[in-house]
């Protein structure tokens, strides 16, 4: 895949003319934005104009594009960690931070309604600063901390030094392993699952609006598996960022494999049914999938979907509320 | 003076106060139930309706049902009523008088919640007084005025046909011809939640109903012999009771969350049903009744919406679907004690006969209300130029084309200065 990669404007071209070809796999599509990506952090550099980064540094994306289950369009979430602060370093990344926020808007990756991007201060720092940001998060324990915490945990570095997003990583694991009460706050920081299965069994769907009929993948069915595996995952120190990888991992850890079984092939099918949501004619991409319009069995697996994922989610809970 | 006619009077004069007080409660409940921009004209405009509509009433109405020398619609007599007392009377006349008042507008009030949100207010005008001589007192006349609907023993104690659904079925034509409001459905027929502004009015709003009702039908006994109007209170509350209940559960099994607008409609359901057979049924029955009318007004909301029929504050479900239900339900639950007019229900082996008067009334009280409202609005659309205001007036809201300031000033102005184009800030 031949490409110009002088402006964001011919990047987002090539993107553009070739992202169909990866439409029905989510593992290959979700390499293409990386790639993407990786094209738009390059011409970021250049385009800073100051020659190499002052020093080593770290790139990373968070997200659904960290955990790689991005769907054809997805927002920015990404952060720069850089080596050392100093003022020169600091004017440096603050600017590339600018342009690596910049890029990807202008290739079509909308900006993150929530900041998380390399753009906002608290996103971009140096190792150093990290680290004192992540411990600060830790004790402080508010809502927005908490869920900084699980954003980040969720960061897969693209370009530049792979270790620095472990080492912070490791940062959360070693804190929570001393202090019980932060894990129970993560888990109360994600307590909420939309509930789609009514008392009678059935699929509660949308009453109104657009996605009338549908039922909403993202809040009801994706939410409680990344949540719970997520937090599963911090409790055991699990650094893998994909869903499905951190699923592997944790199954090898004593006493998961039950509370796992079937949820990695769940899982696939909800990343298939995700990739068949996006419209092709308005280019849009949603999170709605139209129930009436699935076959009986079809919807018979949803169901069951949903289901597993609800206990998976309660299973977690119960299991960092007993403490163990 | 004899002291049953004061006391009769005095009761009397307290139910109609209580139903007055409803048009506050309807006041509230349009307003929550519609957006912000339309809340000034909501309120304002059910004022002077019920306004209008008193005068309609003192100068034809009141003649029309309760005049004598009627011919098959209407009586003849006593317009421009004097305020003279007629003799031998268990209360005094003027108290009647504007006890029947109070009634008729309700129901009008109920006929103009299909207008919410897209008409003119000059089509409330007219419409108010041709609602008022053409539609009300011919079924007022018919159910309570001695006609031929009376003549075959129709139950309709505090008027669930009479009130309720005449005014629903009014509204039922205006939906139709006013068409849904601007953005109520997508391309694809989906349609959007065009949630009403206050949802703690709505709820304030079925509270002030909810007491007003024991003014429509305790009040209704016009008398306070034997204090039956307390087993009426009683079947009134029980039955708004188990609606609110019903509803409650109905939007939890289906919904899966019991939802907040079904709630009320459901109180609102079990209201409007035992209407009809507050004084006729017994109180366990009161609970069915009541009940059952919370179940049927949520998935009559749901077919109206279905249907694309846009009903903004769900008069057609609550007082069409639960008014037809309440005036059929005495039909099967009225007892042989309590039947002092028509004959007891199926259950209490009655048979079909009051069933079959009370589906008789319904469906003709129904059908004319629907077909002349129909005839009226129709023709005023023709006349009018359109009973409905322009794409860019309901855009902007009744509030500010129809009367020129809004309910929520300091709100609507800041939202209107965010809206104006950057240009025109600087």
């Amino acid at each position: 895949m031949e490409t110009d990669v002088r402006t964001y404007e011919s990047i987002k071209e090539w993107k553009d003319k070739n992202i169909a070809s990866f439409l029905d796999d989510t593992d290959s599509l979700n390499k293409f934005h990386d790639q993407v990506m990786s094209k738009v952090f390059d011409l970021a550099i250049s385009r800073v104009n100051k020659g190499s980064p002052p020093c080593e540094f770290s790139w990373f994306i968070t997200g659904s594009g960290g955990r790689c289950e991005q769907g054809v369009i997805s927002d920015q979430d990404h952060g720069l960690i850089y080596e050392i602060s100093n003022v020169e370093n600091d004017i440096y990344f603050k600017k590339l931070g600018e342009e690596v926020s910049y890029g990807p808007f202008i290739v079509g990756y909308p900006y993150c309604q929530g900041n998380v991007m390399s753009s906002n201060s608290l996103w971009c720092k140096s190792k150093h600063e990290w680290k004192e940001q992540l411990l600060k998060w830790m004790e402080d324990e508010s809502w927005d901390a908490i869920r900084y915490l699980q954003i980040f945990y969720d960061a897969r570095v693209l370009t530049g030094r792979n270790s620095y997003v472990e080492e912070l990583k490791m940062v959360i694991y070693e804190y929570q392993l001393k202090h019980h009460t932060v894990l129970k706050r993560f888990m109360e920081n994600v307590t909420h699952v939309k509930n789609v299965i009514g008392p009678l069994g059935q699929i509660l769907v949308e009453q109104h609006g657009l996605y009338q009929g549908s039922v909403n993948l993202k809040y009801a069915a994706f939410l409680p598996y990344v949540n719970a595996i997520r937090l599963l995952s911090i409790k055991e120190g699990v650094y893998e960022t994909s869903t499905l990888d951190r699923m592997n991992c944790l199954k090898q850890t004593k006493g998961y494999s039950k509370a796992l079984n079937g949820c990695e092939d769940n899982f696939l099918t909800l990343l298939k049914y995700r990739l068949t949501l996006f419209q092709v004619e308005s280019y849009t991409d949603t999170h709605y999938l139209n129930i009436e319009s699935l076959h009986k069995e079809q919807r018979k697996e949803i169901k069951r979907i949903l289901k597993d994922g609800k206990k998976l989610h309660d299973y977690m809970i119960a299991l960092i509320e007993k403490g163990c | 003076m004899d002291v049953m006619y004061l006391m009769n009077s005095l009761w009397t004069m307290l139910g109609a106060i209580l139903v007055i007080f409803m048009i506050g409660g309807f006041i509230l409940l349009e307003a929550g139930s519609t957006r912000m921009k339309n809340a000034g004209h909501v309120a304002g405009k059910t004022v002077f309706t019920f306004g209008l509509a008193s005068l309609v009433f003192w100068a034809l109405g009141y003649g029309f049902i309760f005049g004598s020398d009627a011919n098959f619609f209407v009586g003849m007599s006593e317009f421009f009523y004097s305020g003279e007392l007629v003799k031998d009377s268990g209360l005094a006349t003027t108290v009647f008088f504007v006890f029947q008042l109070a009634f008729a507008g309700i129901s009008v009030t109920i006929a103009l919640g299909g207008f919410a949100e897209r008409a003119k207010f000059s089509a409330y005008v007219i419409f108010t007084i041709l609602f008022g001589v053409l539609v009300y007192p011919v079924i007022a006349h018919w159910i309570w005025g001695g006609g031929w609907l009376a003549e075959h023993g129709k139950q309709d104690f505090a008027g669930s046909t009479v009130v309720h659904l005449t005014g629903a079925m009014a509204a039922l034509a205006a939906t139709i011809l006013l068409k849904p409001r601007i953005g109520k459905y997508n391309k694809d027929g989906s349609a959007n939640n065009l949630a009403g502004h206050n949802q703690v009015y709505t709820a304030l709003a079925v509270l002030i109903l909810w007491v007003g009702w024991f003014g429509f039908n305790a009040g209704s006994t016009v008398s306070v012999d034997g204090a039956f109007f307390g087993f009426v209170a009683l079947n009134t509350n029980l039955a708004a009771a188990a609606g609110a209940v019903a509803a409650t559960l109905i939007s939890w099994v289906v919904l899966g969350k019991p939802d907040i607008t079904t709630i009320l409609n459901g109180a609102l359901a079990g209201l409007v049903a035992i209407t009809a057979s507050c004084a006729f049924v017994d109180v366990w029955a009161s609970v069915v009744i009541g009940f059952v009318a919370g179940v049927i007004v949520f998935y009559s909301t749901r077919f109206f919406e279905k249907k694309k029929i846009d009903d903004p504050i769900f008069a057609l479900s609550v007082h069409g679907t639960a008014g037809i239900w309440g005036t059929l339900s005495t039909g099967l639950f009225a007892t042989p004690e309590l039947a002092t007019v028509g004959k007891p229900g199926l259950l209490y082996g009655g048979g079909f006969e009051q069933l079959g008067v009370q589906l008789m009334g319904v469906a003709t009280s129904g059908a004319y209300a629907f077909t002349v409202s129909y005839v009226i609005l129709y023709i005023m659309k023709k006349v009018m130029g359109g009973i409905r205001v322009s794409e860019e007036e309901e855009i902007m809201g009744l509030d500010m084309s129809e009367h020129g300031n809004y309910g929520y000033p300091e709100q609507m102005v800041l939202e209107e200065s965010n809206l104006r184009p950057v240009v025109e800030t600087k």
